[in-house]
């Protein structure tokens, strides 16, 4: 457990002066008694955990989302959800990790294997049957909202079919898909070169793996070190060219910027070059945009639309990037969520012992998109599994805002998820 | 006045004092002892918790080393719950050149003390904050030892092998019969200091366990005993940065010792000789000494929170010794007062350590023996004391139990994991004149917020329970779980599952407003000394919380002062000296 | 560029914020974290005691003269002072969340402390007026079972050495909740529950004795506190007061949730968890920008004007180390506490004269800006508000809620005169 990494956020417990503030905002906490809160389990229980202890004293840990509400609200700079993986992995390295967890952590194994014959795939894994049998067999909760194969072939084939089409221009950036635009959401991706090319860039898709995030938040900690070694590999060559290197994922950028470094000890030269390259794509935007840089062509698209910032762009610390470039769309009526979390916290809300837990934590999510009315035909959020959540809690579809900012530049159809004219 | 007779009368309630009681009452001696304060209030109260494996004196004091490592292998049968097996380094950092760690090699194999050395890199492997820059490590048996618990368990050992045990009661006099040759003292007066009643205690032999207190004492029967009072400050750090002890490879000196010891790690000591043993003040130059060396041992150490700094004095003894504390032998010393001074009825024992009191206890009560005539022999060696079942302590056992029983809700001292019914069965089972005694027992507001939260909930509750007390009938209370929240949890209707009692003395709550004042004090004064960055800003919140929020410097005045009070008082706010003395 | 940011989510920092947007100033507040109300009585406390003084103070505006030349109230000014309490009390009025002055204009009133001790205060939300310990109306203090953040015993039995006729009396805490571990907050949000408020006024009913009012934990909803508070009243059929709790504070916590809605509906931003770890100026006495910490590059933020609102040491507005070294975190500024330990403490911690390390801070001009020794404004366009300024030990006198609300609206009448200056 003591690890190099161990010395960049352990200490950090030293500043937590036990005022409370992080329980009182924590929305697991405020849902069930199953979650001691942020500073229990985390700046408090840390002092009772050691190397080598028996047994691990304490199991309640697992039931932190790591949403970060706590490193957000806490006025000390306790980093308690670093903390609070930690001790999850420390459990995972005790006891082993479930195959449920294992397999909710092979992201990118599952998305390639689906691809393959992905009605299939979607039927085996959607059959009311079969979710009964995962539901009991592996523990996913069967009312879950796990995602669907695309029908439409995966990004990447898309990116070769379509490759003498792309725009050859000086200015470059490089895209970073990640596994749910590239098997699920090929249209996020599309989307996302559509607006990056119409802002006169050309766009680099080069090959590249899973961020391991979904292995990291399940303790799998070895897992989650090669993935990020592939992608320091795969990526550094274009940060050191100074080429900028976005993406449309917020928990994916996130783990190459910090949650994969921070908690595996990766801070070589190489690391760090790749870390300073990611950006969200809006937080890219907004650069562009403050420097007068964005193009303002918008259609005028006329509709409420609620926000939700995912829990991840709290841990960027970067603000509201999305929101900001939505907000300069004429006609859209942006409603901004102040949830705290969707629930679904990446893959916590899909297990079968957490799924009402996280339905509870919705809730205000859910409630904030009803209160808004009748008129509202869809929601808006940057996190795949958000918006899965997000529709699953309301019945409403749920958009990425590159799809809205892509539809603003008229290049989208919101309602058929594809580009215009493809 | 109330008149007790005993055969053997013991005279402070430390680690001797109780294993002095406990040796007695097992070979069938009537035996009594009183304390001024609380148990453990002196020297045993006051230390850094090593548990020696008796590398520390093996090059410099090899009987002392050799006594160690019996005392180490005794007390891991005997107070096995109170013991955690740390393990320990002996590690030779840049500093530390020299002949020294061959010399240690061979003085372990002389005196039995089992050491073996490991690579660096096992050895960085198991503590990573170890300095990296060490050339040789050497793994020997040291241990955490819980002074507090242990002294406890060996009291309550002691009552069930029939002795009577009086704490806050100090001994005003005591009863010295005859004259120039003829002499002898054959008990002592005590004043019970809670309610200000005196009590003649009439004994064959009286035995003087009083520590750094030892001249005093047998100043009143005339005698001269120049103990030399040597202060040891030690420091906490607000989480274990360690969890095996680490001693520097060389002669014991100032700041070279890190024990992790529950759940803060403790740097010690300094050795500066004093003239009052009560109030001992932390001086800047120490505090800074101690986290310069710590950072050899443990690079960075000086950053980290620290929590708390005190000091205790080490009552060592040196017939004719006149240099300085940091010299004088580590050795026991027990004082036969007929022999040496004419004066019979009387024996001083002091000096030693924590490590060895159990051997202390065994040497004094055999010279009572011979005093007193034959009876059986000592046993302690091979008798448990209460709680031995529970196996050694391990760091994570209250967050363990917390969560197994779902006690969260119960916490009082979130910061420590102390629960409610812990605090309560604590103070109806012992005489509670200051939270202090509770913090001791539980270990109360020892954590990072230094009794911010927990101070205004211990006294709410025991104002609560205040008019309860006396409906309770009186049982044995089970001392040994003293540490357990799943032991003393309530059942599902609400109720103890433990039988209460009552001890011999009031408890103070019918001044909840000065068990407050008294608590806040006591912590701060403990923290001014280290008081700086991160404990700043906790000392600002329990300031915010007691001033802004409580106005507790405006409660209505209910009772001037405990017995405590000017103990708390002492400043030990830091002065402009910063130069460490010759 | 924005006209102003703020540094600092206390109250000091939302209450500029608030003056500044109404001044017409576009504004944005970034924090690390919560501030001080979240620990605090929710109250505003003006000024309880003078330094070294035992008895509070009665009529505490007629006192300033008596405090440190450099205290933040001289610089003020009395009218400036009694506007900004005005301008408090009407706000409040607007949110719907009430605080009104003692019943004698300009006194302060003494309510009851956790401890039963009488606390002087200013101005109170209206769930705590109905304590005035200067009424002659008996008090029936109400806990709950095992609720270990309020003990009425205690506090009616201080309550009455002081003078004031009180009993205690208990309820279940089954009653609040059916959760084992809950902290004050979530039981406020269990109260939120008009069902939960109706069974919990019945069983108050049943112990209440003619003419007494009640008084609970100050846990009478979040949400929906303003409705609660008349729904129990109106059940009860007697008068119903609040007394505040160990942190966190849900009275508190109402004002900051009120005050930040607000905010947004004037368009003001209020971004948690953003460090401000560095700045940028002009070569010269202008500050350019101001950066955040974030998972990867610093973030800047320009705006016109700066203020620095992130509160003493406790705020986290300076740090300090063994070395008796104190330095003010974000700008370096220039602070009158004392460099050396041995000049920062006094051996009683309820020394009435206070710690001599909580009473400095930044030293500032008329105008509220931060200056040299000289008397020079450190940059021309910085300001400081609250617990940062020099002159005052808050937490002492209690003074730390007033001044925020004073200084807070001090310095933004100051900076909007600047700009509509330039």
């Amino acid at each position: 457990m003591f690890t190099e990494s161990w010395l960049s956020v352990g200490p950090s417990l030293d500043d937590c002066i036990k005022c409370n503030i992080c329980s009182s905002y924590c929305p697991v906490a405020a849902v069930t008694d199953l979650f001691p809160g942020p500073k229990y389990v985390g700046p408090q229980a840390q002092r009772f955990r050691e190397n080598g202890q028996p047994h691990s004293p304490d199991h309640s840990v697992d039931y932190c989302s790591g949403c970060r509400v706590c490193n957000e609200v806490c006025p000390t700079g306790v980093k308690i959800a670093e903390l609070n993986a930690r001790a999850r992995a420390q459990i995972v390295a005790d006891q082993g990790i479930s195959l449920r967890n294992r397999l909710l952590g092979r992201n990118e194994l599952l998305g390639k294997v689906g691809s393959i014959a992905p009605s299939l795939a979607n039927f085996g894994l959607h059959n009311p049957v079969s979710r009964v049998l995962a539901d009991k067999v592996m523990g996913i909760a069967k009312e879950a909202p796990l995602p669907h194969w695309s029908r439409n072939g995966t990004f990447g084939s898309w990116i070769k079919r379509t490759g003498d089409q792309r725009l050859r221009s000086d200015r470059k950036v490089v895209y970073y898909h990640g596994c749910a635009t590239m098997y699920y959401e090929p249209f996020i991706g599309k989307a996302a070169v559509a607006v990056l090319e119409h802002n006169g860039f050309e766009v680099i898709v080069p090959p590249q793996n899973c961020c391991g995030l979904p292995m990291l938040s399940n303790g799998e900690f070895k897992a989650a070190r090669n993935y990020h070694e592939g992608n320091i590999q795969k990526l550094t060559g274009y940060a050191r060219e100074g080429l900028a290197i976005v993406g449309t994922s917020t928990s994916c950028t996130l783990t190459l910027k910090e949650e994969a470094p921070e908690l595996l000890d990766m801070h070589s030269e190489e690391a760090n070059t790749l870390k300073m390259a990611v950006w969200d794509i809006f937080e890219w935007l907004r650069e562009l945009y403050q420097a007068g840089e964005l193009r303002s062509d918008f259609h005028r698209i006329d509709m409420v639309l609620p926000y939700h910032a995912p829990c991840q762009y709290r841990a960027h610390r970067v603000g509201k990037p999305a929101m900001e470039i939505l907000m300069l769309i004429p006609g859209i009526d942006l409603r901004e969520s102040h949830a705290r979390c969707c629930g679904i916290a990446g893959t916590y809300g899909y297990k079968v012992e957490k799924y009402q837990i996280g339905m509870d934590v919705g809730e205000e999510l859910f409630g904030f998109v009803r209160e808004q009315g009748d008129a509202v035909e869809m929601t808006a959020c940057d996190s795949e599994t958000c918006r899965w959540q997000l529709e699953h809690g309301t019945g409403l579809p749920s958009r990425h805002p590159i799809e809205i900012l892509a539809a603003a530049y008229g290049l989208y159809d919101l309602e058929a998820r594809a580009l215009v004219g493809s | 006045m109330k008149h007790i007779e005993t055969e053997i009368l013991v005279i402070g309630g430390g680690a001797t004092g109780t294993g002095v009681a406990w040796d007695a009452a097992l070979r069938g001696f009537k035996t009594v002892l009183v304390e001024k304060r609380d148990l453990t209030h002196g020297t045993t109260g006051r230390y850094h918790g090593l548990l020696h494996s008796g590398g520390r004196y093996v090059v410099k004091d090899p009987q002392s080393a050799r006594e160690c490592i019996a005392e180490n292998r005794i007390l891991r049968r005997t107070h096995t719950h109170c013991l955690e097996e740390t393990g320990g380094f002996f590690v030779v950092t840049p500093e530390d050149e020299g002949d020294f760690p061959d010399r240690f090699v061979a003085a372990c194999a002389e005196t039995g003390v089992p050491c073996n050395e490991i690579t660096v890199a096992e050895a960085l492997r198991r503590e990573p904050l170890l300095n990296p820059r060490v050339s040789r490590v050497f793994e020997v048996p040291d241990g955490a030892a819980d002074s507090f618990l242990a002294t406890h368990a060996t009291a309550q050992a002691a009552r069930i092998a029939g002795a009577e045990l009086f704490l806050y009661h100090e001994v005003v006099g005591l009863l010295v019969e005859g004259g120039e040759g003829e002499c002898r003292v054959a008990g002592a007066r005590v004043r019970d200091v809670a309610n200000g009643e005196d009590v003649e205690i009439h004994a064959a032999m009286t035995i003087s366990a009083t520590g750094a207190w030892a001249g005093q004492l047998a100043k009143m029967a005339g005698i001269e005993v120049e103990i030399i009072p040597g202060k040891g400050t030690m420091v906490a750090m607000n989480h274990r940065l360690v969890n095996t002890v680490l001693n520097r490879c060389k002669m014991p000196a100032d700041g070279d010792i890190l024990v992790p010891i529950h759940t803060v790690s403790v740097i010690g000591t300094t050795d500066v000789r004093v003239t009052d043993p009560e109030h001992l003040r932390i001086e800047p130059w120490e505090v800074q000494f101690m986290l310069d060396e710590g950072d050899k041992l443990v690079p960075g150490l000086s950053k980290a929170r620290v929590v708390r700094a005190w000091a205790g004095v080490r009552p060592l003894y040196q017939e004719g010794y006149t240099g300085a504390s940091r010299e004088a032998t580590r050795q026991f010393t027990l004082l036969d007062h007929r022999e040496r001074d004419g004066v019979a009825g009387l024996l001083t024992i002091t000096g030693g350590k924590w490590t060895t009191f159990r051997l202390m206890a065994e040497k004094t009560v055999d010279k009572a023996v011979g005093h007193l005539g034959e009876l059986k022999g000592c046993i302690t060696a091979n008798t448990p004391v209460p709680g031995v079942e529970q196996g050694f302590y391990w760091l994570g056992h209250r967050l363990h139990e917390v969560e197994a029983a779902r006690l969260q809700g119960q916490l009082v001292c979130e910061c420590e994991l102390v629960t409610r019914s812990m605090l309560e069965n604590a103070a109806r089972n012992n005489p509670t004149v200051t939270l202090d005694d509770l913090r001791r027992d539980v270990r109360l507001g020892m954590g990072p917020c230094q009794g911010g939260f927990c101070t205004y909930r211990a006294v709410g509750i025991l104002h609560e329970i205040g008019d309860q007390r006396s409906e309770i009938g009186a049982v044995d209370w089970n001392v040994a779980f003293l540490q357990s929240p799943a032991y003393n949890q309530d059942d599902e209707a609400g109720n103890r599952h433990l039988p209460l009692t009552i001890d011999n003395s009031p408890l103070a709550i019918s001044s909840p407003n000065l068990l407050l004042r008294d608590f806040l004090q006591e912590r701060w004064k403990g923290v001014t000394p280290i008081l700086w960055g991160r404990q700043l800003k906790q000392e600002r919140l329990d300031e915010l919380i007691y001033l802004s929020l409580m106005n507790a410097d405006h409660l209505p005045d209910d009772g001037g002062s405990s017995p405590l009070s000017e103990f708390y008082n002492f400043d030990t706010t830091p002065n402009e000296n910063m130069d460490i003395p010759e | 560029m924005i006209d102003l940011l703020v540094i600092g989510e206390g109250l000091s920092g939302l209450m500029a914020a608030y003056h500044a947007a109404r001044a017409g100033l576009s504004v944005r507040v970034i924090g690390k974290g919560l501030g001080a109300l979240h620990w605090d009585a929710g109250t505003i406390d003006l000024l309880g005691y003078l330094p070294g003084a035992h008895d509070s103070l009665r009529c505490p505006m007629k006192q300033l003269g008596l405090l440190d030349p450099a205290h933040p109230y001289h610089l003020l000014g009395e009218a400036t002072l009694a506007a900004a309490l005005a301008q408090f009390v009407a706000l409040t009025a607007e949110l719907g969340l009430p605080y009104s002055p003692a019943v004698v204009a300009g006194e302060n009133s003494l309510l009851s402390s956790p401890l039963g001790a009488a606390r002087p205060v200013f101005l109170a939300p209206a769930a705590q007026q109905g304590g005035d310990l200067g009424s002659s109306a008996p008090m029936v203090v109400v806990g709950f079972k095992g609720l270990r953040d309020f003990y009425p015993a205690l506090i009616a039995e201080n309550l009455n050495k002081l003078g004031y006729p009180a009993r205690a009396a208990f309820l279940p805490y089954q009653l609040l909740s059916g959760r084992r571990d809950a902290n004050t907050v979530h039981l406020a949000h269990e109260l939120d529950a008009p069902a939960r408020r109706a069974k919990l006024a019945a069983a108050l009913k049943k112990l209440l004795e003619p003419g007494e009012r009640i008084g609970l934990p100050a846990i009478l909803g979040i949400d929906d506190h303003p409705a609660a508070l008349v729904h129990l009243e109106q059940i009860v059929q007697a008068p119903i007061f609040e007394i505040p709790t160990l942190p966190p504070s849900v009275p508190g916590i109402r004002l900051v949730k009120s005050l930040r809605q607000h905010l947004l509906q004037l368009g003001v931003r209020v971004e948690a968890g953003m460090e401000a770890i560095g700045f940028e100026t002009n070569g010269g006495n202008n500050i350019q920008w101001v950066e955040t910490e974030t998972s990867a590059r610093p973030l800047k933020h320009r705006a016109k004007s700066y203020l620095l609102a992130t509160g003493g040491i406790l705020g986290g507005g300076f740090d300090s180390d063994h070395t008796g070294r104190v330095w003010e975190v974000v700008f370096d500024l220039p602070l009158t506490i004392p460099q050396q330990r041995s000049h920062w403490f006094r051996p009683q911690f309820l020394e009435a004269t206070g710690q001599p390390v909580f009473r400095g801070g930044v030293p500032v001009n008329r105008r509220f800006q931060p200056v040299r020794p000289s008397g020079e404004p450190v940059y021309a366009n910085l300001w400081a508000a609250g617990g940062t300024l020099a002159g005052a030990d808050p937490i002492r006198e209690r003074s730390l809620t007033g001044i925020a609300v004073a200084t807070g609206f001090a310095a933004a009448q100051q900076i909007a005169t600047s700009h509509a200056l330039t």
